[in-house]
């Protein structure tokens, strides 16, 4: 049971049945390995022996502790055998789909292709998800008959489903659909002795419409444009919610795990693009007294981690289509995944399967539908690829005009 | 003929003559007055406003100009905020998914075609030209590297 905005204390979801447990695939991988020892290992290390993991989830093991976590430790394979060896005992998995950003089924059939896609996988994971949790922009323009899609191809997943709103989903109505049909756009329950939070971070933008008569399609046109300079800095958690956060956090011990799920990173990332919430610094306040805090957004179509204080965070990918990485601000402990090739639909998407681990970690694993999730290479890097590129925000949308006195300079600099 | 002190002076002074006429001469016009420029600039700004506007998938804007860059709800802009991973300092170049050495109408185009399922632009077409436009405008300042990957 789920509690709605705070009114209930939820029971703990432990009727969920857990399925056999299996040891992760131990396929051999010591190429990889030894390839991510050649690249972060410090000279004279020997990579570890007889680890026994799948590549991908070495990989992210490399991602989740850090560079600089692993710098600090000072021997990086001994770090990960540490915690694979606890990852092969995964107390519970669960599911991330996030950002299926789907159109009216005929307009945009591959969307349809790669939701149902992730909703098949999700419902043949072995050990199976707990539960899944979808993480907004399930729509493109927010259109009843995309969240109808959305809720129609979702049947396939028999498993548990929460859900929180992404911006996509909202401002048509206002989230009167969403709402309708997915319930409370913030929540939280605990599970297996873990509390789980999904926060509300897109319904928050200050009014742009009102004063300009926008018709509710122009509203949510405006919202659905990521670069877009009408919206504004519109995520955010807003007091009510940061007042249920700062309750739902004191009630649960300092010490025990907690996962947040929000449509938005928690952080600071690049605020031209909403890749944050603006209230971030309060929202970290609340949650930095705690010890174990793992926040899972989406919004940013990417693979991505930072760590704040003692919070570490992981960006999700989307089905639909990956973002680049913005110009500036992708953290440093952020490995970066590969440059796209944008012929190919299913590079650069995909989902995550998700677990928690004996010592109350979260692990992630990337589900991306192509071979190479991390880049190796500066010249198949999504963060390499964008060397020496200079971003500016666009005019067509702007409110006052064409800046032509930084056009100007510009030229003026360039002599 | 004897170079005389006032030969010397006289062959001087129709030197700085001559000079004066040939540099204005190459100069070739008037100088700019900063109200020309104004409309230099307008000129251009206007073009980066309807390339914006197509970039950012405005319907009105292509059906003004009679053109269809995608016929999968996918604008430009969904998947190069700020016109970022474009690259326009980087062309002309090899590009890999077309196979040959490509300039950035070419790229455009094949987004347009490919991944945008869209009718491709007359290489030389206003749209083109505006679209052009916008992403240099927003690229401007990046560091030309012609020919890199």
């Amino acid at each position: 049971m789920i509690s709605r905005r705070g009114d209930l204390v939820a029971s703990a979801a432990d009727d969920l049945k857990i399925g056999k447990r299996e040891h992760m695939d131990k396929t051999d991988n010591r190429s990889e390995r030894l390839a991510m020892q050649k690249e972060l290992g410090a000279k004279g290390e020997r990579p570890a022996r007889s680890l026994g993991i799948s590549r991908r989830i070495f990989l992210h093991k490399s991602v989740l502790a850090g560079v600089g976590g692993a710098a600090a430790a000072g021997w990086f394979p001994f770090l990960n055998t540490i915690e694979v060896a606890q990852a092969a005992q995964t107390s519970f998995r669960f599911a991330w789909i996030s950002d299926t950003h789907m159109y009216p089924r005929e307009v945009n059939t591959r969307f349809v292709e790669k939701t149902i896609r992730a909703f098949k996988e999700v419902q043949a994971m072995n050990p199976p998800a707990d539960f899944l949790i979808i993480g907004g922009d399930i729509g493109q323009l927010g259109n009843p008959v995309e969240l109808e899609l959305g809720a129609e191809l979702l049947k396939e997943v028999k498993t548990k489903k929460v859900y929180i709103p992404g911006e996509h989903d909202w401002y048509l109505d206002m989230g009167k659909a969403w709402e309708k049909m997915f319930g409370a756009p913030y929540w939280y329950f605990d599970h297996k002795g873990v509390r789980f939070i999904g926060l509300d971070t897109i319904s928050h933008a200050k009014d742009f419409w009102t004063i300009k008569k926008m018709t509710p399609q122009e509203r949510m046109g405006h919202m659905a444009t990521l670069d877009g300079t009408v919206g504004g800095a519109w995520a955010a958690v807003g007091p009510e919610q940061l007042a249920w956060l700062d309750r739902t956090m004191s009630s649960w011990p300092k010490d025990k795990p907690v996962v947040i799920f929000s449509h938005n990173p928690l952080f600071d990332y690049y605020a031209p693009w909403n890749f944050w919430v603006r209230d971030w610094r309060e929202v970290n306040e609340i949650l930095k007294r705690h010890d174990n805090v793992t926040s899972v957004h989406g919004h940013v179509h990417q693979v991505l981690y930072h760590e704040i204080g003692k919070m570490r965070s992981i960006g999700m990918l989307a089905t639909s289509w990956p973002w680049p990485y913005a110009p500036k601000g992708v953290p440093k402990l952020t490995k970066c995944m590969v440059r796209v090739d944008p012929g190919d639909y299913f590079d650069g998407v995909g989902w995550s399967a998700l677990g928690m681990n004996s010592a109350s970690k979260v692990d992630n694993e990337y589900v991306m539908w192509r071979k190479d999730i991390y880049a190796t290479a500066t010249a198949d890097s999504g963060c390499g690829d964008n060397r020496n590129q200079v971003l500016h925000p666009r005019l067509a949308d702007a409110e006052t005009p064409p800046n032509t006195a930084d056009a100007s300079r510009a030229r003026t600099t360039e002599k | 003929m004897k170079l005389t002190r006032k030969n010397w002076i006289s062959a001087c002074g129709a030197l700085a003559v001559l000079f004066l006429v040939a540099s204005q001469a190459a100069a070739h016009k008037e100088k700019h007055t900063p109200e020309q420029l104004k409309v230099f600039e307008e000129v251009f700004l206007e073009q980066v406003r309807i390339g914006d506007l197509l970039f950012h998938g405005d319907a009105e804007t292509e059906k003004t100009m009679g053109v269809q860059l995608s016929r999968t709800g996918m604008s430009c802009a969904m998947c190069h905020p700020f016109a970022s991973d474009t690259h326009p300092h980087e062309f002309p170049k090899f590009q890999e998914q077309i196979g040959k050495f490509s300039t950035l109408r070419d790229m455009i185009n094949w987004c347009i075609e490919k991944p945008n399922e869209g009718v491709k632009l007359d290489s030389d077409s206003d749209a083109m030209k505006a679209l052009e436009a916008y992403i240099y405008w927003s690229n401007r300042g990046s560091k030309l590297e012609p020919g890199t990957h």
